[in-house]
Parts: structure tokens; C-alpha cells; sequence
């Protein structure tokens, strides 16, 4: 029982960074209908942003705000330099145009801070609490916490202020969002703004759970079914999905993956199931989608003629 | 394509083959690695430009083709048996792939592959038997139709070959009232159901195709660098792949060949300009920042692919020479280039 409960709890702490890149991917698909790949990267740059200000001194905190800044602002360029001009390119292109992005970030990371894996400076003070015989280190916590009321200031300025209710207004209609002189492509390069930052805190969380390498960019493929099986356009809903998943892989590797292994060793030849719990995302996005193609918290959209 | 066009293609194979043979070992290399490349990249073009199907699976189903071909030329087989063997296994694999198509569409689609990557990915790592694990499947040479084929040239020759054929059939196929099928999905689901075509089995056959001809660049892969592993067949390959068929053009043969020769020889050109240059230890993050930046600004510049770019400047060349050939010419410009050229 304390073995599973623990499971959960890192579960909880790797989900919640899930949730807030697959939050910044739904809101740019939602405003612009553009699936940004490139999000890992994002994540990945604000990770190694942070690194090189804390590198230089900067406070841990001040590193983390800095990294969401400056990556705020490359996704406000990103947005301007790339997405602007292909606003009548075909759609695929657009995806390839920011898998390139994606190349090119990794690429850039990979010429200034190398292929290696790097320790990342502490940003929460090391040590761990136990409650109810569940071993909590500040990290997980922190990381649960931050990301928590990132989402839940995100989901509430979204909810209640003025740029929100733009926000909303542009996602749901473009058109009618014109006509009512609403500005949609500046709405579009707010979305770009929050996502990248949101991405950014993600890759510095994340590289202060594991540690700090190009590899961060990947993550950015696991929100995938995170952000499919919240229902691509609901912002609840890949929050939900991304601690959902989180625990899901916990449980595999630390539940699933041994039993496994168990039985094939007595059975057959095959000796390791190796990383399981980096496809079982991917099974269950398979199965849902064939269960329930709009996700489980998205609406089913009507097509027109 | 009528049978001067089919001719046409052959000899452009048989004379391309020919020129290969004058060529070096590394000459050889990098034309059967195009080769190879330009008929994956046909095969995913069926699917993306002319079905209106994107699939990420592509690198992970030439790998299916890599395997089959490899342990089937293992096993004794003849190349020609263990290529079909292997397009029809991927065939077979491609439509497990594009079952979810039947319901879903677009992106959800494009994420579905996407997982279809991921999971062959693991099985390929999982079913040691079949494929030895993480250290890869070895692959002895096959001959074909008992002759052997062991150096580059003999590879390239056969490589270009396949191409032609896949070329072909292709563009055969795009006559045919499936290929009009594939379409009229592309362009609307929904006229296609009104019209009576059957959605779901004509996707099924895109895939089926697509697969095959996937497979057949897989086997080769397998033949040509006499290894099978893993890691040459991971979620980047399927990017390598989408980003020719976009960069060389949607629904374009001569695209899919353009796109392939872009994506395969300019880290090839960047790994040789870094060596020369002298900063070899940081050539292939270069190489990757190059490749990325390009694509970046070649779909801002030109979101339709080479093969656009390619008859909007012919047809520009054309005019233009019709401009010079007749001078005083006081039409309006739009009619420009086409009459003159008729009358000459």
C-alpha cells in the first residue's frame, strides 16, 4: 500500500509537469488551430535558459523567472518570424515548419551546452518530508505545487480577465472575433507567449526532478496523448489527463513492469520488457481513441458542409 | 502515364544506373541511399499528398521492412523474395496503422500514428528472436535472381531500379479509379461517402500500398547497410520522411525524389564542409541546426514544396523566352508565352 501510494505521489509530481506542456500546446491548437511540436524544445530551452542564469549567479528563483521571460519572448518571435508568414500555408507544412523548430533548438542546446547530461543547480532546498509513511522529497512537492497554481492562475486569467475573454473570443470564432475588432493575431502571439513560458517552467522543473540534457525535448512527444486524451481543447481536461498520465507511468515502472517481467522470464526467452513505461502512454492514447475519438473531456465538434 | 512516358522513365533508370557504375564507391553510396530514400519518401507521398493521410509511422514501418527482408535473406532467401516478403509484411503492418483512420481524422490521426511509431519502436527492441534486441540483426548479402550483389554500384543499380518501378506503379496507379478515389478523400470525406466510395476500404488500400512500397525501401535499407537496429528507425527517420515529401512537394513524384535528394544530401554537405572547415566535433549539431533553419525558411518561402517552385520558374522561363522571341509584342502579360510558342 505505501509502495503504491508512493508510486502516486511521483506519479503526481511528473504529471503535473506533463499537464503544463500539454496546457501550452491546447491553447496554442485552440487559438490558432496550429499543433506546435516544437513544444519539448521550448521546455528544453527554458531548462538550459535557467541553467546559464543560475550558472552566473542569479538566484535559483530569479533563474526560473529569467528562463520563462526569455523563452516567452523566443516564443513571441517564434510566433511572428514563423507562424505569421504560413498563415495560408497548408496545414502539414505548418507541423513540419515547427517540428523545424524543434530540430533547431535541439541543435542550438546541443552546440553550447553539449550531448552530456548536467547536474541541475538545486532550486529547492534538498530534503523531504514524510506523511502518513509516504517519502516526499521538496522536490516533488515543489514541483506539484508550482505547477498546480501555475494551471490554476492560467485556467482563472483565462476565466476572468479581459485578455481571457479575447483569448476565448479568438479561439472560438476567429472570424467573429474580427468583426467584434478584436486584434486575432496578436491574441495568437499572447498564446504563444504563455505556452513557451509554460513550457519553460515545465523544462526547469523537469530538469530539476532528472537532471538537465537535450533529452527534455522529448517530452514534449509524451504530451501528446496527454493533450488527446484530455480532448485537445480542453484546458481542464489536459491537466487532468497530464497527473493522470504521470501516475500511470509511475505505476508501470514501479508495479506492472516487474510483475511482467516475471512472468515472460518463465515462459520465454525475453528477459527485460525494457521501458515500458514510456509506451504505455501511447497504448492507452490507442485504445482511447478507438473507444472515444474526441478524448475524454472534449466535446465532439459537428462537421460542416 | 502512357507507354512513351513508362519507356522514358526506364531509360532515365537504366541510364542513371549507368552513370553510377563510372562513379566511386562513396558516388554509389549516397545514389543508393537517395535512391532509397526518394521511394520511402514515394510511399509516404501517397499516403500525405495524394490521400490526405499524414502518418509519423514511416520510419518505424521501413523498419518492419528492414527486419522482414533481413531475417528472410538470413534465412536463404533471394533478395527479389525477401524485398516482396518484406513490402507485403509492412503492407500488412501499414493497415494495422491506418486502422484508426477509419474513425478518426486530421491530427488525431496524425497522433495515432504517432503512437504506432512509438510502439513498433519497443517491439522492435522487444522481440529479440526476431529481431536481436537493442544490438541489432545482422544481415548476410542475398543475391538477386542468383546473382550477387555485394558492392555499392550493384546496390545503387538495383536501389535506382526499385525506384523506377515504385515510379511507375505510382503514377499507373494515380490513372486507375482508385488512385481518382484517393482524391476525392483527400479533398473531401464527405463528397467521397456522397459519391458512393467506400472510405474506409480506400484508405485501407492507401495504406496497403503505401506499406508495400515503405517495406520495399526498408529491405533495401536492411541490404544496403547489412544492419538492422532500433535506433536507425526512430521517431527522427518519420520526421526525415514528412519533411521530404513537404519539402520536395505534395502529390509530386518527381517531388518525392527532389525532397529525398534535399533531406539526404545536406547533412551530407554540411558533414564534408565541417570537416574541411575543421570543426568536426560539433559537425552534427551544426548539421542539424542547418537542416532545421532550411526547412524553417523554405516552408515560409515556399509552403508547396521544390516541385512548385520547379514548374513556376519553368513555366516563368518559358514566357520569358517567348518575350524575347517576340518582340513588340503588345498582349496583355497573362497571355504571354503560351501562343507564340504554339506558333512556332
Amino acid at each position: 500500500m505505501t509502495l503504491l501510494l508512493q508510486l502516486i505521489v511521483a506519479g503526481i509530481a511528473v504529471g503535473s509537469v506533463y499537464a503544463l506542456i500539454a496546457l501550452g500546446i491546447v491553447l496554442i491548437y485552440k487559438c490558432s488551430g496550429v499543433v506546435n511540436f516544437a513544444q519539448g524544445g521550448f521546455a528544453m530551452l527554458g531548462a538550459f535558459v535557467a541553467y546559464a542564469f543560475a550558472t552566473h549567479g542569479l538566484a535559483p528563483v530569479l533563474a526560473l523567472a529569467g528562463a520563462m521571460v526569455v523563452v516567452g519572448a523566443v516564443g513571441a518571435l517564434t510566433q511572428v518570424l514563423v507562424l505569421r508568414p504560413m498563415l495560408k500555408a497548408p496545414v502539414v507544412a505548418v507541423m513540419m515548419a515547427t517540428l523545424g523548430i524543434l530540430i533547431t533548438f535541439r541543435a542550438l542546446c546541443l552546440l553550447v551546452w553539449g550531448p552530456d547530461q548536467i547536474a541541475f543547480p538545486p532550486l529547492f532546498p534538498a530534503g523531504a518530508v514524510t506523511i502518513g509513511g509516504i517519502f516526499m522529497t521538496y522536490n516533488y512537492v515543489a514541483a506539484f505545487l508550482l505547477s498546480m497554481a501555475l494551471c490554476a492562475a492560467f485556467l482563472a486569467f483565462y476565466r476572468y480577465t479581459r485578455i481571457g475573454l479575447m483569448q476565448r473570443c479568438a479561439a472560438d470564432n476567429s472570424h467573429a472575433a474580427l468583426a467584434i475588432g478584436i486584434h486575432v493575431s496578436n491574441q495568437v502571439t499572447i498564446a504563444w507567449v504563455a505556452s513557451s513560458a509554460l513550457a519553460a517552467l515545465g523544462g526547469v522543473l523537469l530538469a530539476s526532478l532528472n537532471g538537465l540534457s537535450v533529452g527534455i525535448a522529448n517530452i514534449g512527444l509524451v504530451a501528446f496523448p496527454v493533450i488527446v486524451l484530455g480532448g485537445m481543447t480542453s484546458l481542464p481536461g489536459a491537466v487532468a489527463a497530464g497527473l493522470l498520465l504521470g501516475v500511470l507511468q509511475q505505476l508501470t515502472d514501479g508495479l506492472l513492469t516487474p510483475a511482467l517481467e516475471g512472468v515472460l522470464r518463465t515462459y520465454t526467452s525475453i528477459y527485460s520488457v525494457g521501458a515500458l513505461q514510456q509506451v504505455i502512454p501511447y497504448a492507452l492514447l490507442v485504445l482511447v481513441l478507438f473507444v472515444r475519438p474526441q478524448g475524454i473531456f472534449g466535446a465532439r465538434a459537428s462537421e460542416r458542409v | 502515364m502512357s507507354l512513351r512516358q513508362i519507356m522514358l522513365v526506364l531509360a532515365a533508370a537504366v541510364a542513371a544506373a549507368l552513370l553510377t557504375m563510372t562513379l566511386g564507391r562513396f558516388g554509389a553510396f549516397i545514389v543508393y541511399t537517395v535512391a532509397i530514400a526518394a521511394t520511402g519518401a514515394l510511399a509516404l507521398n501517397l499516403l500525405i499528398g495524394w490521400c490526405g493521410q499524414i502518418s509519423f509511422a514511416h520510419g518505424a514501418l521501413l523498419g518492419v521492412g528492414a527486419y522482414t527482408a533481413g531475417n528472410l535473406g538470413n534465412a536463404g532467401a533471394d533478395m527479389s523474395v525477401a524485398l516482396i516478403g518484406a513490402g507485403a509484411m509492412t503492407g500488412l503492418v501499414s493497415v494495422l496503422v491506418g486502422l484508426p483512420a477509419l474513425r478518426l481524422r486530421g491530427l488525431y490521426f496524425g497522433i495515432a500514428t504517432l503512437a504506432a511509431q512509438v510502439i513498433l519502436e519497443y517491439l522492435f527492441k522487444l522481440l529479440e528472436p526476431l529481431t536481436h534486441g537493442i544490438s541489432g540483426l545482422l544481415i548476410e548479402p542475398a543475391p538477386l535472381f542468383g546473382l550477387a550483389v555485394r558492392t555499392d554500384r550493384a546496390y545503387a543499380a538495383v536501389a535506382i531500379g526499385v525506384l523506377a518501378l515504385c515510379a511507375i506503379a505510382v503514377s499507373r496507379l494515380m490513372q486507375t479509379d482508385l488512385g481518382r478515389r484517393f482524391l476525392v478523400i483527400r479533398d473531401s470525406e464527405m463528397v467521397a461517402r456522397g459519391m458512393g466510395i467506400n472510405v474506409a476500404r480506400t484508405k485501407l488500400w492507401a495504406f496497403l500500398i503505401s506499406g508495400f512500397m515503405a517495406g520495399l525501401a526498408g529491405g533495401l535499407l536492411a541490404f544496403t547497410t547489412r544492419i538492422a537496429a532500433p535506433e536507425a528507425f526512430e521517431i527522427s527517420l518519420s520526421v526525415d520522411y514528412v519533411a521530404m515529401v513537404i519539402v520536395g512537394g505534395l502529390g509530386s513524384i518527381a517531388g518525392s525524389i527532389v525532397g529525398a535528394c534535399f533531406v539526404v544530401l545536406l547533412p551530407e554537405t554540411v558533414q564534408r564542409l565541417g570537416e574541411l572547415v575543421g570543426i568536426s566535433g560539433q559537425v552534427s549539431a551544426i548539421r542539424d541546426l542547418v537542416f532545421g533553419l532550411l526547412i524553417i525558411l523554405f516552408l515560409i518561402f515556399e509552403p508547396r514544396g521544390l516541385a512548385s517552385l520547379a514548374s513556376r520558374s519553368a513555366r516563368r522561363l518559358v514566357a520569358f523566352a517567348a518575350r524575347r522571341r517576340a518582340p513588340g509584342d503588345t498582349r496583355p502579360a497573362s497571355d504571354k508565352g503560351k501562343t507564340p510558342l504554339k506558333a512556332a
